[in-house]
């Protein structure tokens, strides 16, 4: 057989991540502290919920996924495990402070990564119906301003005004950005351009501190961050590298086991970083689409639709696997190929929102995700 | 600005100094599509611009036996074996390692190329057929070469095909490790309790991203026929040898890496289209996808977006469109009209980042890219000791990087943020302080025929230090009329 387990490991080494940090309040702004914090983590490429999150207790599992199951699953009940990789999760979970909800996904149905990343952060009924994205609304509807912590800002935050970015740069030979050259540069642009160089001057007046760029750095700083009086309320993390087409078995080469471990080890930084902040702290997962149910020729999984979304953190007092499941059997799946979803997805960021921006369920429905009659699921997470 | 400023903003990369600015525009701008130049650059940082050395310009076949050796020395080196050092891997990276030089003659060409605008259109190709995997950079230098630019006074579908099977493409979206269903591969691997059969990763991104887009309406019975069609393409050229390709059936040629051991029997049909059996129906799959009329209409639309407009109009798409099926797909006729729409349409276009740098290098006569020499020197003394892939990093742009196979957009949206801005201060700051020798502002202004707006930007910084004259620099280099933006 190729070796091409080698390849992926290689590709996963370099793999890298980015922070946004958002609704730091500006100075000379003072409101109401909201109930709590909201962290994003985007797990870019189609997280496999079943790999994440094994359906062991469905009688079709063994059959349709048994080369890539790994011995040493953890077990969550007796119908659900978890991959070995999440160990941090998995004694959140049993410290009722983490919860899975399976068989999810956004309502978006047709596998491309780029559609479905667009439609996951817009959260528009469609992909590319908006130029915002469903947190950068709830921060705007909860009239939390801020900051981001990032290069570019993403999508999902947009839809602010207020909302900027940051990221430390290493560009040899700059000094200190000059106020008065920022100020001439903001009178001499157009509207688009002037408003980004306002932001340019308010960030001149801040000192930047050197910080490392691996997904577990980022998080941890951006616990701290948060934790701080008059800290971020938001924040997101994005891990790349979920498209797993090939060599996704755990075997030798720990493949997918590195994606995964990514998103405990970043869990697990962020209730470092918050210290007591975590006890009013909601972190949960996102993603494009989960992936087919059968196994692929070269080891892996193709796009599929249905997933499982990770949701951690203190303001969570009962671990629970939330799963109206579908099953596994070919009339069960979605297209008989992919896990289907039964939960919107949408409604589980609705709870979240709710729970840390202390937003109306009826107000998220209709002004974030456009959809007045989503479902409220509050209760099945925070009760 | 002038006319040939604008135009050269919009379509180029700027005039450099010394470049005798053509008396007719257009004429000028649809002629470059025929003449290449050679890969110009500087061994030292101080030195004079020449063509690269053919040493660091090595073929598909030379950067596999890089590869090969450098792989097998990694190996070796991880197991302990032969008492190797640090030093020894240094050793192997520089001499084996390829990629690093090839950043580098990519942005040397950049900026003291005279075919400015084929360097445009290859770096718009190049992002329209993202290779981003850390295992596909040694050859992404080799694509934009030889699968683009090549092609340029060639068909589209050309193009198509020869990116389509370059091993960059091919192992980035892990088509190489991908055997048809029937395949005797397959027939094997299961006799041995092995696992082997398709993935959909290349027939996908090929349907979605290369040609038709999702307004076709394919259906995964498509991409699963695309995939099968795609079946046998490809080998790890790092870890395999040629006589395995030959073993597996196929032949002997990088670029032609077919294993008909892997391929899928029969016949496929794909969007309507009955799609044959064999090595030669890549062939026809990738020119029935290149004539369709959801790939016009997709990539007509995105040309105009990179280079006439964010939001371009019915009739420059329908234009570029109608050039595009009265030729057959022919690329000179199809980047002809590019250019006519893009001289015709007056709206600023907002310059991504990359371009940018390049433009302020070639304005300003600026030496900002280290020598072909000194890139793997860890002097720290050298005044331009960011390298390269830093630089594309830190800009926020980098056709090196590994990434999404969508690649960057051209619209400003996607660029506009505070952090982003700051970089471009930055830039221009690092670049007036790195080069004492660098063109003066007004010398500048002079020549691309600024406007009014921008010398009173310029002016309202004006003051005696040394400080103000950067000021001024920075300003002329961030003002909307150098970013391609609106003026206040």
């Amino acid at each position: 057989m190729p070796n091409y387990k080698l390849t992926r490991r290689e590709f996963l080494k370099a793999s890298g991540a980015s922070l946004f940090l958002a609704g730091i309040p500006l100075q000379g702004f003072t409101q109401d502290q909201p109930p709590g914090k909201i962290s994003v983590i985007i797990l870019e490429g189609g997280m496999d919920g079943l790999s994440a999150v094994p359906a062991f207790g469905d009688p079709n599992f063994e059959k349709m996924r048994g080369i890539l199951i790994p011995e040493n699953y953890l077990k969550l009940n007796s119908f659900f495990g978890l991959h070995p990789s999440l160990k941090n999760l998995s004694s959140l979970m049993a410290s009722n402070n983490a919860s899975i909800v399976h068989a999810t996904s956004f309502p978006y149905k047709k596998r491309s990564h780029f559609e479905g990343q667009n439609l996951i952060q817009g959260g528009g009924l469609t992909p590319f119906s908006e130029k915002t994205g469903w947190l950068g609304r709830s921060l705007e509807l909860a009239k939390i301003p801020g900051r981001a912590l990032s290069l570019e800002m993403p999508l999902i935050l947009r839809g602010y005004g207020e909302n900027d970015n940051f990221f430390p740069a290493k560009i040899n030979n700059s000094s200190k950005i000059n106020i008065n050259l920022v100020e001439k540069l903001t009178a001499a642009h157009g509207k688009l351009g002037s408003d980004v160089f306002e932001k340019v001057k308010q960030k001149s007046l801040l000192t930047s501190e050197n910080m490392p760029r691996d997904p577990q750095s980022l998080a941890e700083y951006a616990g701290k961050a948060m934790a701080k009086k008059d800290g971020p309320t938001a924040s997101v993390i994005r891990l790349s590298g979920f498209d797993s087409h090939a060599s996704q078995d755990d075997g030798n080469g720990n493949d997918h086991g590195i994606d995964l471990a990514k998103i405990d080890g970043v869990i697990a930084a962020y209730k470092r970083g918050l210290g007591g902040a975590w006890d009013n702290s909601i972190i949960l997962t996102i993603t494009e689409f989960g992936r087919t149910v059968a196994v692929n020729g070269t080891r892996g999984t193709d796009h599929g639709y249905g997933s499982a979304g990770i949701i951690a953190g203190g303001a969570i007092s009962k671990s629970r696997v939330i799963s109206d499941w579908p099953g596994l059997a070919k009339n069960e799946q979605y297209e008989q190929r992919d896990l289907m979803s039964t939960i919107d997805y949408r409604s589980v960021c609705a709870a979240c929102i709710e729970k840390s921006l202390g937003l109306d369920h009826d107000l998220i429905a209709s002004k974030v995700f456009f959809e007045p009659k989503l479902p409220r699921v509050f209760d099945y997470l925070f009760s | 600005m002038n006319e040939h400023f604008r135009v050269s903003q919009k379509l180029g990369l700027m005039f450099r100094p010394e470049e005798i600015l053509p008396t007719d525009i257009k004429r000028w701008a649809i002629k470059q599509l025929q003449s290449p130049s050679p890969s110009l650059g500087i061994g030292n940082v101080g030195s004079d611009i020449k063509p690269w050395p053919k040493i660091f310009q090595p073929s598909l076949d030379e950067k596999a036996v890089k590869l090969r050796i450098h792989w097998e020395t990694t190996k070796r080196e991880r197991k302990k074996e032969g008492g190797f050092t640090e030093a020894a891997q240094r050793a192997n990276d520089r001499d084996n390692l390829m990629y690093k030089k090839d950043i580098l003659r990519f942005s040397h060409r950049n900026v003291y190329g005279s075919d400015q605008l084929r360097l445009r259109l290859m770096s718009f190709w190049a992002n329209h057929f993202t290779i981003g995997s850390f295992d596909s950079r040694e050859v992404i230098g080799h694509a934009m070469e030889e699968a683009i630019l090549a092609n340029f006074n060639d068909s589209f579908s050309t193009m198509l095909y020869k990116v389509t099977t370059h091993p960059g493409m091919l192992s980035y979206l892990d088509n190489h490790i991908s055997a048809g269903p029937n395949s005797n591969q397959v027939r094997w691997a299961k006799a041995n309790g092995e696992q082997a059969g398709l993935n959909d990763n290349l027939g996908r991104e090929l349907l979605e991203l290369h040609t038709v887009s999702p307004s076709a309406n394919y259906t995964e019975t498509d991409i699963r026929n695309a995939a099968k069609v795609l079946a046998g393409w490809g080998i790890d050229i790092k870890g395999n040898s040629l006589s395995s390709l030959k073993e597996q059936g196929g032949t002997t040629n990088l670029w032609d890496m077919y294993k008909r051991n892997w391929a899928e029997p029969g016949n496929k049909m794909i969007l309507g289209k009955n799609i044959g059996t064999g090595k030669g129906s890549l062939k026809q799959l990738t020119d029935f996808l290149a004539a369709h009329e959801h790939t016009v209409m997709h990539l007509s639309t995105k040309l105009a977006e990179h280079f006439v407009s964010d939001v371009p109009n019915k009739t420059d798409v329908n234009y570029i469109a109608s050039a595009w099926r009265q030729s057959n797909g022919n690329l000179d006729q199809i980047h002809t009209a590019v250019i006519e729409r893009a001289i015709a349409s007056k709206e600023p276009k907002f310059q991504l980042p990359m371009t940018w740098l390049f433009q302020v290098l070639r304005l300003s006569n600026a030496t900002y890219f280290m020598g072909w020499n000194e890139i793997n020197t860890s002097n720290n003394s050298l005044k331009f000791n960011m390298q390269p892939m830093q630089i594309f990093d830190e800009l926020g742009q980098n056709l090196w990087a590994e990434r999404q196979p969508n690649g960057y957009s051209s619209k400003k949206e996607e660029w506009m943020s505070g952090e982003m801005f700051e970089r471009r201060i930055r830039f221009a700051d690092s670049i007036w302080t790195s080069d004492s020798q660098i063109q003066s502002t007004s010398v500048i202004m002079d020549r691309i025929g600024a406007s009014k707006e921008t010398r009173k930007l310029v002016e309202s910084l004006h003051g005696m230090s040394s400080r103000s004259k950067k000021n001024q620099f920075i300003a002329l280099m961030c003002s909307p009329e150098l970013m391609g933006l609106e003026n206040a």
